[in-house]
């Protein structure tokens, strides 16, 4: 975000001051860029090297072998399996239900609408950390601990907040005469959302849908809050088991990064400009 | 087996996944949050198979352990690793739970006593007694796994040494040998450092338990093996004069350390050791994991030489194994499993398997074919008078933390250490009394 800020500012003074903004960026390109770097020169390395030369040295050999560790050793394929299952099922649960919710608190007088809408904020404000043991404890109760079900409920439950007071700012700004002449056209409440609030929110939708599915996709907490065999674990949790107990194997770890963030990327690449207009959703009103 | 067992384990996952979408889906249409449980409990009894919670996230250990669960055919079990970090903070979560894993990789001593004191672990003494698989373990062992009113709870498998370890080639090349007594210890730290090499490495940086290891040997080796027990069960003060001569001696090999170790990991502090910039690191035996393939073999280690000729020999020795949950529904199945972990043939075939320098709890296990290092480990151990296992496992998590705390701080400021064991034991009573 803070690169769709600048470059604006950059444009209008790029006959005055264009290299000092070349400079400066270039400096941060390669500050933000060295981590990437470093992982992937990790990856690059045998373990016998890294143990010898120690992790930040520069490299004395080059193997892919580490990849294939990761990928056989790790589980990486099925549990990229478990995630794109949990994301999927999230991203079209959350999206629909928060449209649902949002269309139906923006344009019917609902006793209570706005307080309904600022619970479902607030639920968003607390720090996540102190409903670790609740959800647990519930989704115990619930008898459905330790299955991908139990994971899709609680990532839903808690992106329904946000996601419907995001879509709700945006229904708000439909004119509302669209609604006044499908009604006289004779269109129904399920009608008007799915033909004319659904297509109208496109843009909403696509940015929030990038933007859920990396959270979704990168999420490790609820994993290890809800789930607790290794065969169910989404891709994050399994990156973390590549770690062991006494002695981690860092280029088989820095593989399975790389292996793991592909999708993300891909799915940012895919969706680049809803990103940037997903985190402004709302902002210019 | 090997075919029928993948296929059988979906089915139970896509059953459960089903199961669990009826029962939430149900509860959450009709708000009622109480009967949940009861289709999954059915689905369980109706065919006994076992869950093994295990915390052995390092490659070869995961894979050896994969192999011996493999190799168990009675009842169908299921072996789920989890990462130990995340495991340790779960543990109490997965013992509490309605319907627990059945059987659980964890640490014998304070900690597993703790669990067994609330009630969450099953009773296995039949298995110490008669003819059972833990029988004929030795005494400190069943010791080591009894809880406090005498029953026997823990199944250990498998336990490794600490000790200085060093290469034999870079000793050889400086010209030194491993010394016998603390006045040669210190002379070779002095020598090794008048020739431009780190006598001693230690990764003191997000390993700070690692300062643990020596203040634990410097109070064995100086107030002795009963003294440190009684002082990690709250019955001596920190800020005592036996604690202040062990650090004072802590003190003294300050100097010797490389300095760069307060930021290492364990791991990242093996390397000077590897590449010969450091001599010596206190360290338990999982060190060799750290080694580069070809070199393992010219690992070597010196036990930590006596200090005070009044006080019993001892060694650190932390015995991992397994235990089982209260309230697990199959108890002559995760006995029989047990029985199976800890019989001599899939000791030592794990221990062969997981190339990590462990020693077998089991007396029948033939060690002929261990290395060198490990059978050196062995009759370490053997000769020994007393052991103890690590500051954490002697104690608990939370007294570690304040050693962390206290340990660090004391390696940073040496200077400041009347008041850092007064904050010590201040922060100890606080563990002590909760």
């Amino acid at each position: 975000m803070a690169v769709a800020v600048v470059v604006p500012t950059a444009r209008r003074r790029r006959h005055g001051k264009g290299w000092v903004f070349h400079l400066v960026m270039s400096a941060i390109t390669l500050l933000w860029v060295t981590p990437l770097v470093f992982v992937a020169i990790v990856a690059l390395r045998s373990f016998d090297d890294i143990s010898f030369h120690g992790l930040g040295s520069l490299p004395h050999s080059f193997t892919l072998d580490a990849f294939g560790t990761a990928w056989n050793e790790g589980n990486i394929a099925g549990a990229l399996g478990n995630s794109l299952i949990v994301t999927a099922a999230v991203v079209i649960l959350v999206l629909f239900l928060a449209s649902l919710a949002a269309f139906a608190l923006s344009r019917y007088p609902i006793p209570y609408g706005r307080a309904i809408l600022l619970v479902m904020l607030a639920g968003n404000l607390l720090p996540p950390q102190i409903l670790l043991i609740p959800v647990s404890q519930i989704c115990e109760m619930l008898g459905i601990y330790d299955t991908l079900f139990a994971l899709i409920v609680v990532q839903v439950g808690f992106g329904l907040g946000f996601f419907t007071f995001v879509l709700y700012g945006f229904m708000r700004s439909l004119p509302v005469e669209m609604f006044e002449a499908a009604k006289i056209d004779g269109a129904g409440d399920l009608r008007i959302y799915a033909t004319i609030v659904m297509p109208l929110c496109r843009p909403a939708l696509a940015a929030l849908a990038a933007l859920e599915s990396t959270w979704v996709f990168n999420d490790l907490l609820w994993a290890l809050t809800v789930l607790r065999t290794d065969t169910k674990f989404p891709i994050t949790a399994a990156l973390l088991n590549l770690q062991g107990g006494y002695t981690s194997q860092w280029n088989v770890v820095a593989a399975g990064s790389l292996i793991v963030a592909i999708p993300t990327a891909i799915v940012f690449f895919a969706f680049q400009k809803h990103f940037v207009s997903g985190l402004l959703v709302g902002v210019s009103k | 087996m090997s075919i029928p067992t993948p296929s059988r384990v979906n089915l139970t996952r896509r059953g459960l996944f089903a199961a669990g979408a009826v029962v939430g889906g149900s509860a959450l249409l009709s708000g009622c949050l109480g009967s949940g449980n009861t289709p999954a409990t059915g689905g369980s009894n109706a065919n006994v198979s076992l869950t093994l919670q295990s915390s052995l996230s390092d490659p070869k250990p995961k894979a050896a352990l994969e192999q011996v669960v493999k190799g168990y055919t009675k009842y169908p079990t299921t072996l789920n690793t989890v990462a130990i970090e995340q495991f340790r903070a779960q543990l109490s979560t997965y013992l509490t739970s309605a319907n627990p894993p059945d059987v659980l990789t964890w640490y014998a001593g304070s900690v597993a006593r703790d669990y067994a004191s609330k009630g969450l672990l099953l009773d296995l003494s039949d298995m110490w007694s008669g003819d059972g698989a833990c029988a004929k373990f030795s005494p400190a062992l069943k010791s080591l796994s009894s809880d406090s009113s005498g029953k026997q709870i823990f199944v250990p498998t498998n336990y490794y040494w600490w000790s200085v370890f060093y290469r034999k080639s870079a000793f050889a090349e400086w010209g030194v040998k491993a010394p016998t007594t603390w006045d040669e210890f210190m002379a070779l730290c002095e020598t090794l450092k008048g020739k431009g090499i780190s006598p001693l490495t230690n990764g003191t940086g997000s390993t700070a338990w690692m300062a643990s290891g020596w203040f634990d040997y410097l109070d064995l080796r100086i107030n002795g093996a009963a003294f440190h027990r009684e002082l990690l069960a709250g019955k001596h003060s920190f800020d005592s004069a036996e604690v202040r001569k062990v650090m004072d001696t802590y003190a003294t090999l300050i100097p010797y350390f490389d300095p760069k170790g307060r930021s290492y990991t364990w791991q990242e502090a093996a390397t000077p050791l590897v590449n010969k910039k450091a001599a010596m690191y206190l360290i338990g035996a999982f060190v060799t994991t750290a080694f580069p393939a070809a070199d393992v073999d010219d690992v070597d280690f010196f036990s930590v030489p006596p200090i005070n000729p009044s006080v019993p020999s001892a060694e650190e020795a932390p015995t991992d194994g397994y235990f089982a949950s209260a309230s697990t529904k199959n108890v002559g199945a995760v006995k029989d499993l047990l029985g199976y972990l800890a019989s001599a043939k899939e000791q030592q075939a794990y221990i062969e398997a997981s190339g990590s320098s462990n020693l077998p709890t089991s007396p029948d296990v033939n060690s002929s074919g261990f290395s060198p290092l490990v059978q050196k480990g062995m009759k370490l151990l053997q000769d020994t008078k007393e052991i103890t296992q690590f500051f954490n496992r002697d104690s608990s998590d939370a007294l570690q933390a304040t050693a962390d705390a206290a340990l660090t701080k004391f390696l940073d400021h040496p200077g400041d250490v009347a008041t850092i064991l007064k904050d010590w034991q201040a922060a100890a009573q606080k563990v002590w009394g909760s």
